[in-house]
């Protein structure tokens, strides 16, 4: 059950950048409107004004929460405030074990860890072309000794929760989005990840330790929408950064033991509450 | 549309590197140069050689896959304050030719050290040559994450045609381990300063395989053999070493009880393994006397006259100091060897076992004789 959850997560946080019915730009689900997918979390139109959305498998492991809230309009852009929390520690600690699937070497315990986020959203629609930005700071607020050595230095997560070993953090984005027919749409965005000064939290001020501080992530995907209520989504996520090790680029999702890349694919289901 | 998919072949060429790496049976090895060469202009005389297993530069850290230990990750001062005196044992024993098992260059574990090229910049060696045979971006066990290791060849001299030769994978074990497993290899260079007339002059490093219970290892021996087989048969001379993970002829071949860890049973009907892996030598049939065929075709730095002496062991696990606090096992077996097809000075091969605080093996040197005198 352990695997399960654990290749859920990582599958997540592959896919769970997806574009959806606007998840990631600054409109607000329809009032009662829930939206989710398989790989993406559940959200939910509390009300015209606020939107409320959560991982649900997560949760168990890694309590998360995020609210999203319209916003006066800025410059001719629609635009939305959104904030974040997820309690990382129950997860990190539960992959921190000897054997298989141990990805934090046993001896590390993490301390009650608690990440914030706040994100400002702005979009419009420019001659047919939904175009989001974005761009906010995150926060890595931890309650004990965190020990540096026990960073996951992988692709998509390392500069996650490299905000814990910073302490804080800079996110901003480009989301662009455009539909070719009726049916069919595309996605394309952009995400910079920043950790600045994370330099002065590392043991050892080594040249290769003193990056580590970007991650640009880049997505494509082409979009069926069969109905309101229903999509697929298909394409691949692109990810370079610099780690403790250097800098390293990959096409995403990656299937080690066959070596290939595979595309996304992603369902999606939306419904409105009676 | 043609520029879209021009930047995804460009996407996917850049972003689908292996996630582990395998091998050819042959391949060219990584080269590396000392960041300041020291003047060191071979000018006739004798050559001096060691092989030493450096663990990875952790020492007598309980480290969870060759010892008693439950830890991984060693902090990075520790690392370095070893690796330094590892540098400094090699500079004191000023050899010519360093042959290296478990070498890491990018890996978690040791906070991404490029030990090869710390050992090029901090001796007086000035040549490398490095062969994996542990790579992968992410081992997901035991928190090991990122690894790069294997074996390096480090010289005074300039190495050329250096080569990768592959050791077949060991057959006892699943499909997805023996994927994210590791793969074995020799590593083979030619030292153009070195040659003798006609005869071209070689180095070989080996690690064999230390806990495979099928016919690996006799694989592994069989296949290095034959390495130096070629070089010889061609004409050639070469130095060659390693961590054999074998013991010599007449050793005793069951350590299981004094590398027994707490909570571990062997040697009973209920234990799980009836002996424990990597601390029994005969899981085949022949495999007691498997170095036999060295030691009948070369000249070895410990001739057969000493090689079960105490005084050429060069191994214990790291651990068993801690068994008890009034045993203090430092080395009970021989694992590590130097031949050659030359000939070495005769009383010049020594067992370092003053340096058994570095590492879980000690080094082997001798001196070589060369240029005829």
């Amino acid at each position: 059950m352990k695997k399960i959850i654990f290749y859920f997560i990582i599958a997540s946080l592959v896919f769970g950048e997806t574009k959806k019915w606007d998840a990631h730009s600054a409109y607000l689900l329809p009032q009662k409107r829930w939206e989710m997918g398989l790989f993406q979390p559940f959200r939910y139109g509390y009300s015209e004004s606020i939107e409320y959305s959560v991982h649900p498998l997560w949760f168990f492991v890694m309590p998360n929460l995020s609210i999203k809230k319209s916003q006066s309009d800025f410059a001719g852009f629609t635009s939305a405030s959104q904030y974040k929390m997820v309690y990382a520690t129950p997860f990190l600690n539960m992959i921190a074990k000897e054997g298989i699937m141990g990805i934090i070497a046993p001896e590390f315990r993490m301390p009650p860890m608690l990440g914030l986020s706040a994100s400002w959203l702005m979009s419009k629609n420019m001659a047919g072309v939904n175009l989001t930005l974005n761009g906010g700071l995150d926060l890595g607020v931890t309650f004990g000794d965190l020990d540096t050595r026990s960073t996951i230095d992988i692709p998509l997560v390392y500069h996650r929760l490299g905000v814990y070993y910073n302490k804080w953090g800079i996110h901003t984005g480009l989301d662009v989005q455009k539909n070719i027919s009726e049916k069919i749409g595309v996605l394309v965005d952009f995400d910079l990840r920043l950790l600045p000064g994370l330099a002065e939290v590392q043991i050892d001020p080594d040249a290769s330790k003193l990056m580590g501080e970007y991650s640009l992530e880049h997505k494509f995907l082409l979009i069926w929408n069969k109905s309101e209520n229903f999509r697929v989504l298909t394409g691949y996520k692109f990810v370079m950064g610099e780690y403790p090790y250097g800098s390293d680029m990959r096409l995403l999702p990656y299937i080690p033991m066959a070596e290939t890349w595979v595309p996304i694919i992603e369902l999606q289901w939306a419904r409105k509450k009676r | 549309m043609g520029k879209l998919l021009s930047s995804l072949g460009v996407l996917l060429i850049l972003g689908c590197d292996p996630f582990v790496t395998e091998f050819e049976d042959s391949s060219d090895a990584v080269m590396y140069g000392a960041n300041s060469k020291s003047d060191a202009a071979y000018d006739s005389g004798d050559v001096k050689v060691v092989t030493w297993n450096i663990r990875f530069g952790i020492a007598q850290f309980p480290f969870f896959g060759d010892s008693c230990g439950d830890d991984v990750i060693l902090d990075d001062d520790t690392i370095e304050q070893n690796m330094a005196a590892i540098a400094d044992s090699l500079n004191a024993m000023d050899a010519d030719i360093v042959l290296l098992q478990e070498v890491d260059v990018s890996s978690k574990r040791t906070g991404y050290m490029d030990q090869v090229q710390y050992l090029l910049d901090n001796t007086n060696l000035n040549y490398g040559c490095y062969a994996s045979m542990w790579k992968a971006d992410f081992i997901p066990s035991d928190g090991i994450g990122r690894i790069d290791a294997g074996n390096a060849i480090l010289s005074k001299y300039e190495l050329t045609d250096a080569e990768r030769i592959q050791l077949r994978l060991r057959t006892d074990q699943d499909g997805l381990t023996q994927y994210f497993y590791l793969r074995r290899n020799i590593v083979k260079a030619k030292i153009p300063a070195l040659t003798q007339g006609s005869q071209d002059f070689y180095a070989v490093d080996i690690h064999a395989t230390a806990f495979a219970t099928d016919d690996t290892k006799q694989q592994h021996i069989d296949k290095y053999v034959e390495t130096l087989a070629e070089i010889h048969d061609g004409g050639d001379l070469f130095v060659t070493g390693g961590d054999l993970n074998s013991v010599p002829p007449g050793s005793s071949t069951d350590f299981c009880e004094s590398d027994m860890c707490d909570g571990d049973d062997y040697h009973t009907d209920q234990a799980e393994e009836y002996h424990k892996e990597g601390s029994y030598f005969e899981n085949f049939e022949g495999e007691p006397d498997i170095l036999l065929p060295l030691y009948a075709a070369y000249d070895s730095a410990i001739d057969t006259a000493s090689y079960n002496l105490p005084e050429h062991f060069t191994h214990a696990p790291s651990t068993s100091l801690l068994i008890d606090d009034t045993t203090a096992t430092m080395y009970d077996r021989k694992l590590d060897y130097l031949f050659t097809n030359g000939t070495w000075d005769s009383s010049s091969g020594r067992t370092h076992q003053a340096a058994w605080e570095l590492s879980d093996h000690l080094p082997v040197s001798a001196v070589l004789n060369l240029g005829g005198e």
